[in-house]
């Protein structure tokens, strides 16, 4: 279905190739999964299948890359879309029209397809993904789930054999992207799509694939082969992968179910192990009885509504120095809206919030920031002084704080984020993760004793994840309170001393992390759910016990 | 409701404060429309709200707006109760009751339209306003449709780089102050407008097979429609022209006839080249039928019967006949509860109407209807 054959690209004006003969092949009705870091050029890989790399980016190709038997460099894009779909990161930013059955129907009006045949087309697509009783809906009343569905329904509508998805779950909470997944892995089995995934998190999506493309970037080659083969030669692995090659498990398990026979027989003696009290906690859904000496940031029954509706209802959290709290919940859950209403971007309809004993409600931004750090979910937002080291003296000025007076001088700072070398950088030229870590080091530069933490994994790779687990260790150690928003279970299990579950706006449980998560199955990471009741999270934590 | 029968309603509540200036059919007219925006707005379907100014608000700035500028500016009139030093210019001598009203009612008239119009926004999608434009302008109508929903998006995210701003400190003080939000949001703009760009490439958006196709088809016929295009704007510039001649005004009439069938005959012929089909196509039901009678019903007694009305030279009572004022009730028709969904789309929904099988709207075509082009 897909020849890849000596494939290079260059961006126009760049000055190394994105692409770097890169070959492999794909066959009718495989489902591949891309993998690789950040900036390797998964995307622009994914964009060449169609035609948008070279003639929508520019730049030189060069090599042969046949997909369906057309050349997308001949054919080019437009024309492409009959055999390729493609379905983005970000569902929003691709969505033309404002209702399902219209974005759906928009490549086909396009195409002048006759109205009968465009009806049919809906309908089966609507049918394919599950959408029919959506069809009717305004595309800005979808959960993120439901709209990278319609995104995906939209790419089909023109009946591509192959569909190519950018990391279509990087913006999704963890039961909507099984949802998204699910839907793909249907499309795969029954409809006998070609699908080729790009996507950060193998833990999720290692289940549903045949086949993984491995793009290290540089000049180092692809690898391209079975999941197990792929996984056995690179670094990047799900967690019981890890666990697999660190116990010496053979045929190296890939997914939860490939690993389950391996513990299946041992199950009851390693449990036999564990100490019952760890397993039985209870779940307080009250923030009563965890204040403590360190408490410092303290919100009591808070009622906020945001563009008219009530988004957050009687919430009571509790934020100590030295310990990070993981803010779960689905898309929707009220956990960005907590957030702003705790530095004042919305004000409460109710309720206070209280920083070190003093009433904070109604202060100004500007004077709650100085001391509660907050980064917003898109930190480009922040973002726009000539140089790196600009913009953490912006933020000293807006402060009133001479340069020489910084409680952190803005290089030092630089350095333990590791920027050092990026002091004089253009902060926009910047990887995803260098540009979150000059908006973190932006918001930090006053020493505040908080730090609240909006969905900061976006676009973030394995690399740039760990990287900010140990800031977030870092920040914990140096006697900060960390709040943490997430999606990403794993992150959440790696870091979190404590977890708060969120649901319509409430807060539904909280606790120790394996209580609330390993309790939760949209929440429960890979481990946990591999050793049940075993009180683990994280490969660190089995590994811990059962070698020791 | 179908988007003609809203045409003609907002035709029809338009036209009243473009006929009289009678303040009495006015404000009935703004009371018609600011009932029927709201019912409109009411039947919205769940979801975020486009950004509305209420019609109420919106008249009581601008008749006071209207009534203090006319009031300082116009120095007509009889009735007068103040006045300021001759040696201030533009707004020195006489201020008249009568400029006050007259100014009072050009805002009730500002207000009418405002309303008028305000439902139409409601009411009608920008989509569907699109569907009713010449084929030869479908790719930048969807352009327009496009950068009509990128103003809400650019809003929503300059609240994000306003408050992303905030938690650095930063204080809006002056206008300087706004440049460092305006580079993030030119940029994001910018990001997205290219995102948007690539997903509708990504689907077949403005291919430009059907226009190699068609110029190879049509070869020749495009210089024709060029050549016709400009003799016929040239006709009407000279129309125009010697409109303004005494000794030309026999001629500039047909000049401009012609000019305008030339320049009309190509924007259908170059339409008839584009091509696309609708998915979507609003049904005409009895209700759109009811409001199209009653619209036009609303307005003739106005035209027949009402004498316009002055407050100058001296403010006189306005006359009323009862047959305008109640004629004008017919326009509410679209405000009451039950008539069923408004509009299409977001804002409406003219589109959630099923065919007899349940589950589609009708389909219709524009371009060459029914056929099939599978250009691969």
């Amino acid at each position: 279905m897909i020849t890849c054959e000596r494939v290079s690209f260059r961006y126009p004006d760049a000055a190394q190739p994105a692409l770097s003969d890169v070959s492999f092949t794909v066959s009718e009705g495989d489902f591949v999964v891309v993998v690789g870091p950040s900036g390797a050029g998964k995307s622009t890989l994914l964009r060449s299948l169609n035609g948008l790399v070279p003639h929508f980016t520019g730049g030189t190709f060069s090599g042969r890359l046949v997909v369906d038997g057309f050349e997308p460099v001949a054919v080019g894009p437009q024309r492409m879309c009959r055999h390729v779909g493609f379905v983005f990161q970000d569902p929003e930013a691709q969505f033309v029209m404002d209702r399902v059955e219209d974005e759906i129907a928009f490549a086909l009006e396009n195409a002048a397809m006759a109205p009968q045949e465009m009806r049919s087309r809906v309908e089966e697509v609507l049918g394919l993904l599950e959408l029919a009783s959506l069809r009717g809906r305004t595309l800005a009343t979808l959960s993120g789930g439901e709209k990278q569905r319609v995104a995906i329904a939209a790419a089909l509508a023109l009946r591509p054999r192959v569909l190519v998805l950018d990391e279509p779950t990087s913006q999704l909470d963890p039961q909507s992207a099984e949802d998204v997944l699910t839907a793909v892995a249907r499309l795969n089995v029954e409809a006998g799509l070609t699908i080729v995934l790009a996507e950060h998190r193998l833990e999720r999506v290692l289940s549903f694939a045949n086949r993984v493309i491995f793009v290290p970037g540089g000049a180092a080659p692809v690898i391209a082969g079975s999941p197990r083969e792929v996984v056995a030669s690179i670094a990047l692995a799900p967690p019981v992968s890890k666990l697999g090659k660190a116990l010496g498990w053979s045929p190296l398990p890939v997914t939860l179910e490939e690993a389950q026979p391996f513990v299946a027989g041992s199950l009851p003696e390693i449990l036999g192990g564990v100490s019952s009290g760890t397993l039985t906690a209870p779940i307080p859904a009250s923030d009563a009885g965890h204040a403590s000496s360190a408490t410092y940031l303290v919100a009591e029954s808070l009622d906020v509504a945001y563009t008219g509706q009530r988004v957050v209802s009687d919430v009571s959290l509790t934020l100590s120095r030295g310990e990070v709290t993981v803010l779960m919940g689905r898309n929707g859950a009220g956990k960005s809206t907590l957030l702003k209403s705790l530095v004042g971007l919305v004000r409460p309809e109710r309720g206070r919030v209280r920083l070190d004993g003093r009433d904070i409600t109604a202060a100004p931004v500007a004077e709650i920031c100085r001391d509660v750090a907050y980064l917003p979910q898109d930190p480009n937002a922040l973002l726009f002084a000539e140089t790196v080291v600009e913009e953490l003296h912006i933020t000293l000025r807006n402060h009133g704080i001479a340069l020489s007076a910084a409680p952190v001088p803005p290089e030092v700072l630089l350095g333990r984020l590791g920027l050092a070398d990026k002091v004089a950088a253009y902060p926009r030229d910047l990887s995803v993760g260098e540009r979150q870590r000059v908006a973190l080091a932006a918001i930090m530069v006053t020493e505040p004793g908080v730090l609240l933490l909006d969905e900061p994994t976006r676009g973030l790779d394995y690399e740039a994840k760990a990287r900010l687990a140990d800031l977030i260790r870092q920040a914990r150690d140096a006697r900060l309170a960390v709040l943490l928003v997430t999606h990403d279970v794993e992150l959440a299990a790696a870091v979190a001393d404590r977890v708060v579950l969120m649901g319509d706006g409430r807060i539904v449980a909280q606790g120790d992390p394996y209580t609330v998560l390993a309790g939760s199955t949209g929440f429960a990471t890979q481990i946990a759910r591999l050793f049940p009741g075993a009180g683990w999270l994280t490969v660190e934590d089995a590994l811990k016990a059962l070698k020791p | 409701m179908h988007p003609l029968a809203w045409f003609l309603w907002i035709a029809a509540a338009a036209l009243v404060p473009l006929a009289t200036r009678n303040p009495l059919y006015l404000v009935i007219d703004f009371a018609v429309t600011c009932v029927v925006a709201d019912a409109v707005r009411g039947q919205l379907p769940q979801g975020p709200l486009p950004a509305f100014v209420s019609p109420v608000r919106f008249g009581l700035f601008a008749v006071p707006a209207g009534a203090l500028f006319n009031v300082l500016t116009s120095h007509v009139g009889e009735a007068v109760f103040l006045r300021l030093p001759d040696a201030i210019p533009l707004i020195g001598g006489p201020l008249t009751v009568e400029s006050l009203v007259y100014g009072a009612i050009n805002g009730l008239i500002l207000a009418t339209l405002f309303s008028a119009f305000a439902v139409l926004t409601l009411a009608v999608p920008v989509r569907d306003l699109i569907a009713y434009l010449p084929r030869a302008f479908y790719p930048i109508a969807v352009v327009s449709a496009i950068a009509a929903t990128f103003v809400p998006s650019s809003l929503r995210q300059f609240q994000q780089v306003r408050e992303a701003q905030a938690i650095r400190g930063y204080r809006m003080r002056g206008l300087r102050d706004w440049l460092p939000l305006f580079m993030p949001v030119l940029i994001g703009g910018l990001e997205r407008a290219l995102q948007l760009a690539e997903a509708m490439t990504a689907r077949g958006f403005a291919s430009d097979e059907s226009g190699e196709q068609a110029s190879k088809r049509n070869g020749g016929r495009t210089v024709v429609s060029q050549l016709v295009l400009t003799g016929g704007l040239l006709c009407v510039l000279a129309g125009g022209v010697m409109r303004l001649l005494p000794q030309g005004s026999a001629v500039s009439l047909p000049l401009l006839l012609a000019g305008s069938l030339a320049t009309a005959w190509v924007v259908w012929r170059v339409g008839s080249q584009v091509r696309y089909t609708r998915y979507r196509r609003p049904v005409w039901a009895g209700i759109d039928s009811a409001v199209a009678v009653l619209s036009v019903l609303a307005v003739i007694p106005l035209l027949v019967l009402a004498h316009d009305y002055s407050p100058y030279p001296r403010l006189s009572p306005p006359a009323f006949d009862l047959r305008v004022g109640i004629a004008f009730l017919g326009l509410l028709v679209p405000g009451l509860r039950g008539t069923g969904p408004l509009g299409s789309g977001p804002l409406g929904s003219g589109g959630d109407r099923r065919c007899p099988s349940g589950h589609s709207p009708e389909l219709g075509t524009i371009g060459h209807s029914g056929e099939q082009h599978d250009h691969v």
